[in-house]
């Protein structure tokens, strides 16, 4: 192995999805800063794949006090107060970022930003363009990077690095150790050290997210030392597609509901009546996805195993231009959505829970900073649909700016840990398992054991049959094929903070259920905080005595 | 599940000289994606196959490969059996993996005003159809402008024109247009027709654009020259002999019975300078039944000039030739220019039907003529197999006549105003297609566009013919036999 490359820099960031580019838009104007991603700026990550929209008040008659309330009453009170008011008081400043930047989100017959209603929402306040509005933000921070790269020139990119390790001076993180796309080690030291990896739901066998869904950022994270939150926060988004078998869990969006697709069982019979007549397909994501796996349970679904999502209902024209997308994604599976429902199961989707963040978005680990779906506790224990977007926006930029912010520092970079992490990857080139099977093993054992609906004993397994995948040895066929061997184990660890925090948590709350808790009170009533995990300890925070 | 063989190009830069084509035995799911190939072949057979993807829901851009020749998306395509995958026709990293980031930091980004402004919603309508765009770079795989110039691509073009249509932008769209090689697109059609989300960049930003540059002045001079001759003579190109209108009756009634009545839309090119095409096809209808009207006021249907971006005349000549057809109750127009065909019917609105010659005949049927003893290969005109669909027809009726040997169908460099305005790109691309015409052995080339035609004929040392001119000698060959 060549020696090692080292690059220097005052802030990095890590991932390159929403949150990961506007952070380092925010940073570059404090330093020298590197975006490093997995993938290509703009391609990777699941903000390109995000459809239905961006909340954000934008009229007289909605306030942010109402979107504060939707928010902690969807996520079941579990959310951090402080963060889910700066997001519901900034997330239109940041959309007004992204308009100034040249987003081309739909209009308004008097030219606002154009809105629709999303679940969980007492008013229309989820701006989208079209049904592809993530992909529309994406293009348009990509441009913006371009244009503050051509402009301030304090901007590298990194593509197609994977960062496989946090780099530690004593308790402070320096920066990260990566590997380029041949397997070489890159040494990155930085000044400040963001997160922005995004979620890791492709821990399940059903999944929406991108390749980069792999929990990388809360295993690095735990591995460094800090603590994360409410890992067990798993949102199962209600209506995933199922057929063919290959194209399982892709997202349908809820602007599908949104936009009046109305949900029915094999019977015919539209089920939400059951669940919650007051808000019937615009519940929030947790009941709803409840819903559709209970019906299936109890025999009600097609005979694919899934729930009709049926806008036949809809005009031809109104399909076409607000869900384009899902039109033409069906339509390449031999499905016509203007003449033939959807067919629908849940599919996991987000992780609510993640590293404990501070208003500034820092981590409890000195020089790690947050942002985006690897922090925890903006969405509590559901998160509503939309938010997500505006967090990357809200929450990326107060990382960048409070990373950039940081001062300078003397870093010297630990060789034992260099060494240990050489040792490691040497071990892959001589492993002896193939980690594609150990990845299919554990998403097959997370989807049984760790899903909807989850028990202790259930969850014990789950937790057992992670611990064993942990002790495989990992084979690397070629040193190209390291950063997958370190993905594998990333995964693994991400799983078992999953089953962990959700053994810590006795009740049911938001998107968890454990049917083997007898329901004792209602979600505001919660005598329980926070669960947390971290390499020193774990455990669930009661209201009398917080951590 | 079920079990396809699938033949993939790897090449590893470190270890290979040259791309190495690998047959897999693969067990996939029904309905599995390309991608899923893949992904079964690195898992359970190859760990060491590279290709790239993210989204798998035909989102990000990050999986186009070729398939069977064919750019698609990984995520999106459906596999099929002996199909085979490869890298796109970019510069190849490792196996399927292609260069894409050099190519992406080419598309220009929006510089802000400094005063602050908000679009209105006309403004986001018109950017929308030019905001599907995922990247995929499937579009700058197969343009031919890109291989042989500087050309920045069909996608930085497309953004560009956004650019331009967005109040917010400050930059000169139009000079970057032009400097990065608006005036190289041919105008082929192929990036549209292989784009994932079919945006059709050549109709909605590069000519677009180039009439921007048309009003800034930036039209190139051999255009304004071809513009001068159309609103002067009403025609492209210059009379140098006596035009096929002039030599041709009004009406040609066909030899046995009336299958169908058309009118003609000749167009310049077979008027003034491929007039003995244009003759010989008059002679393959009236041995078919084809009664043909032709009436002489039609003039250039405009493509040279829409091409290029030169507007201001447009509707008069579209007034004229309208008229033309309509005065004489004619509801079908034949045209067997790949060119005036394409720009009947994609830039007018007719109140009539136009088809194509090989439409017209396939449609009908035509009365076998002899097989000459001849291999012949096909050059596929960019305005008849792209621009209008037909690919089959000609086929179908080269094949009653001679012995075709395929090529691969590649843009021969005359279109979109690069034959006068770039002849150097012209030449290029005219290489290439002769370079490939070689490689078939055939003894001639045959093909159904008056540009290709001449375009070609200056690259290849074998004879070019129009499809109506060789089916013409399949007649003659057969009444020369019953004659004996």
């Amino acid at each position: 192995m060549r020696a090692d490359e080292v690059v220097g820099c005052h802030v990095l960031v890590i991932g390159s999805g929403g949150a990961g580019v506007r952070a380092a838009i925010e940073a570059s104007q404090y330093g020298e800063t590197v975006l490093i991603s997995k993938t290509i700026v703009g391609k990777g990550g699941c903000t390109t794949m995000a459809e239905g929209g961006y909340n954000a008040v934008l009229r007289d008659v909605d306030t942010c006090g109402g979107h504060f309330e939707d928010t902690m009453k969807g996520g079941a009170f579990l959310n951090d107060p402080q963060l889910a008011d700066i997001l519901t008081r900034e997330a239109p400043m940041r959309m007004g970022d992204l308009v100034k930047w040249g987003a081309v989100f739909d209009f308004t017959d008097t030219d606002e930003v154009a809105q629709r209603p999303f679940g969980g929402q007492r008013f229309p306040r989820t701006c989208y363009a079209g049904d592809r509005t993530g992909h529309e933000m994406m293009m348009t921070l990509v441009d913006r990077l371009s244009y503050v790269m051509e402009h301030a020139k304090n901007v590298t990119v990194l593509n197609e690095y994977t960062v496989i390790d946090l780099l530690k001076e004593g308790d402070v993180v320096i920066g990260a150790l990566a590997l380029d796309e041949k397997g070489n080690i890159v040494v990155m030291k930085a000044d400040s050290t963001v997160l922005a990896t995004g979620g890791g739901t492709r821990v399940y066998d059903i999944s929406t997210n991108s390749s980069s869904g792999t929990g990388d950022g809360y295993a690095m994270g735990y591995r460094a030392g800090a603590e994360l939150i409410d890992m067990e926060m798993v949102q199962f988004h209600p209506t995933g597609a199922i057929i063919p078998y290959d194209a399982r869990g892709r997202l349908v969006t809820e602007a599908v509901r949104g936009e009046g697709g109305v949900l029915k069982n094999a019977n015919g019979e539209r089920f939400m009546k059951a669940y919650d007549p007051a808000r019937m397909e615009l519940s929030t994501r947790d009941v709803v996805a409840r819903a559709i796996a209970t019906e299936i349970l109890k025999g009600r679904g097609t005979k694919n195993g899934g729930v009709y999502l049926d806008v036949t209902h809809l005009s031809r024209e109104h399909i076409e231009t607000r869900l384009p997308v899902m039109l033409e994604q069906f339509l390449k599976f031999g499905v016509d959505i203007r003449t033939t429902p959807m067919e629908v199961a849940p599919t996991a989707h987000h992780i609510m829970g993640g590293l404990r963040i501070t208003p500034e978005c820092r981590t409890t680990l000195h020089g790690l900073f947050a942002c985006g779906e690897v922090s925890g506790g903006v969405h509590g224990a559901n998160r509503l649909g939309g938010n997500a977007l505006a967090e990357t926006q809200v929450f990326g930029k107060r990382a960048g700016e409070a990373a950039g912010k940081a001062p300078v520092r003397k870093k010297a970079v630990d060789e034992r840990q260099v060494d240990a992490c050489r040792k490691r990857l040497d071990a892959f080139l001589s492993g002896s398992t193939n980690p594609a099977q150990v990845k299919r093993q554990l998403q097959l054992a997370m989807w049984e054991g760790a899903g909807i609906f989850r028990t202790s004993i259930a969850l014990e397994e789950t937790l057992h049959t992670i611990r064993h995948l942990q002790t495989v040895n990992l084979k690397a066929a070629s040193a190209r094929n390291l950063a997958e061997c370190c993905i594998v184990q990333n995964m693994c660890l991400t799983a078992s903070l999953i089953c962990r925090s959700a053994l810590l948590r006795t009740e049911s709350r938001g998107a968890h259920v454990r049917t083997d808790v007898a329901k004792t009170h209602e979600p505001e009533h919660s005598p329980f905080g926070h669960t947390f995990v971290s390499l020193t300890r774990q455990g669930i925070e009661t209201k009398e005595a917080k951590a | 599940m079920k079990e396809l063989t699938v033949t993939v190009r790897r090449f590893d830069p470190d270890v290979d000289k040259e791309p190495r084509y690998v047959t897999y035995q693969v067990k996939v799911n029904n309905g599995a994606r390309v991608l899923n190939v893949l992904h079964a072949i690195h898992d359970s057979i190859d760990p060491t196959l590279s290709y790239r993807w993210s989204c798998a829901s035909g989102q990000c851009g990050s999986c186009a490969v070729r398939v069977n020749g064919e750019p698609v998306l990984a995520c999106m395509e459906e596999a099929t059996d002996n199909m085979k995958v490869e890298p796109l026709n970019l510069d190849v990293k490792k196996d399927l993996v292609t260069d894409l980031v050099p190519r992406l930091e080419q598309i220009a980004s929006l510089v802000p005003k400094t005063e602050i402004v908000m679009p209105k919603k006309a403004d986001i309508e018109a950017m929308k159809p030019l905001k599907d765009c995922i990247e995929c770079l499937s579009c700058v795989s197969v343009c031919p402008a890109v291989d042989v110039t500087k050309f920045i691509g069909p996608t930085a073009m497309r953004q560009e024109m956004r650019l331009a249509l967005d109040p917010r932008d400050s930059g000169d769209r139009i000079s970057d247009a032009v400097r990065d090689g608006l005036f190289t697109c041919t105008t082929c059609q192929a990036c549209w027709k292989v784009c994932p989300k079919e945006i059709q960049t050549p109709a909605k930003a590069i000519e677009k654009l180039r009439a921007h540059a048309n009003r800034r002045g930036f039209t190139l001079p051999r255009h304004k020259e071809v513009a001068a001759m159309v609103q002067e003579t009403g025609r492209s190109i210059p009379r140098t002999s006596e035009s096929f209108l002039e030599k041709v009756p009004d009406v040609i009634e066909p030899d046995g019975p009336v299958k169908a009545t058309v009118g003609l839309f000749i167009g310049c090119v077979y008027n003034l300078r491929q007039q003995q095409s244009a003759l010989d096809a008059m002679e393959v209808l009236k041995r078919n039944g084809i009664r043909v009207i032709i009436p002489k006021e039609q003039v250039c249907c405009g493509s040279p000039l829409i091409r290029t971006g030169q507007l201001a005349y447009i509707d008069e000549l579209k007034r004229r030739n309208i008229e033309t057809f309509t005065s004489r109750k004619i509801d079908t127009v034949l045209t067997m220019c790949a060119g005036c065909g394409s720009t009947l019917k994609h830039d007018y609105e007719t109140p009539f039907t136009v088809i194509d010659i090989n439409e017209l005949l396939t449609k009908y049927g035509i009365e076998p003529p002899a097989i000459l003893p001849i291999k012949a290969t096909y050059h596929d005109p960019c305005h008849l197999m792209r621009g209008q669909g037909v690919k089959v027809e000609p086929r179908q009726l080269i094949r009653q006549v001679v012995d075709l040997v395929e090529m691969p169908a590649i843009c021969c460099g005359s279109g979109g105003g690069v034959r006068s305005g770039n002849p150097d790109e012209a030449a290029a691309l005219g290489k290439r297609r002769g370079d490939e015409i070689s490689k078939t052995g055939a003894e001639i080339v045959i093909t159904s566009c008056p540009f290709c035609e001449f375009h070609i004929a200056g690259h290849t040392d074998r004879p070019v013919k129009n499809i109506m001119t060789v089916l013409l000698e399949g007649y003659r060959e057969k009444d020369r036999k019953t004659a004996k």
